[in-house]
């Protein structure tokens, strides 16, 4: 059997690097033109990383000690997957076309 | 007896929300929308890419003078096969053009892009103050 939570984990991770090139890339720019329009793209990626950092802390809250929970959560796992995995699919698009 | 008062909000969402911030729901002409999308357009392909800042120098040396790759990497002061990268990205975006001369190929502005170029002057200050 697929380990879903694993693979939701692995899939996390890999967001917040894709949204680090992305910040990266944002503020390089924001250091010669200072806009609106900079910052804003900066907010964005940075509230996107945090919700990413947020995702993980609340699952691995989830796996602390309690079977229970714990059961529950791997029953669920595969829906947190499959979220995970479009919003890399997402980011990766943004950064090739970032960085090309 | 107390009558009772309804508080109002202190401030005026007026104040607050930008004027044309809904202007895209149609209270502004067909030509001032698409003004509106190309702006966001160049702004992102100036200020959310990584090269943006050079595509942006090299859109405001081409805007009066046709120039070719060559000629752009030395006023610039950029290696040669990074202006032919930028000015690929430009071309397919449909920022710049490819005139073919006898030798080199010279690139210049496509109609939208000088229709618009104000935004351009309003990016390029920006850069230049900073």
């Amino acid at each position: 059997m697929v380990d879903f939570m694993l693979a939701a984990v692995v899939s996390a991770f890999l967001n917040i690097g894709l949204l680090l090139v992305i910040i990266g890339t944002y503020l390089q720019n924001m250091r010669v033109i200072r806009s609106y329009y900079t910052s804003g793209l900066v907010l964005v990626a940075a509230l996107l990383m945090l919700q990413n950092v947020v995702i993980v802390l609340f699952w691995s809250t989830l796996y602390m000690d309690d079977k229970a929970l714990m059961m529950s959560a791997d029953m669920v796992a595969h829906y947190l997957f499959t979220i995970n995995v479009i919003q890399s699919i997402g980011l990766s698009i943004l950064v090739w076309i970032t960085r090309r | 007896m107390f009558a009772t008062t309804i508080v109002f909000p202190v401030f005026s969402f007026s104040e607050i929300i930008p004027r044309n911030l809904f202007s895209f729901l149609g209270t502004d002409s067909e030509q001032s929308r698409q003004n509106h999308r190309f702006k966001m357009i160049l702004w992102f392909i100036i200020a959310g890419t990584k090269g943006g800042i050079n595509r942006a120098k090299i859109l405001n040396l081409i805007k009066d003078t046709p120039m070719n790759a060559n000629k752009i990497a030395t006023v610039l002061n950029l290696d040669y096969k990074t202006v032919i990268h930028h000015v690929k990205i430009l071309s397919k975006n449909e920022l710049v053009t490819k005139a073919e001369k006898d030798y080199a190929a010279e690139y210049q502005l496509t109609q939208i892009m000088k229709e618009n170029q104000n935004v351009l002057e309003e990016i390029m200050q920006k850069i230049g103050t900073n």
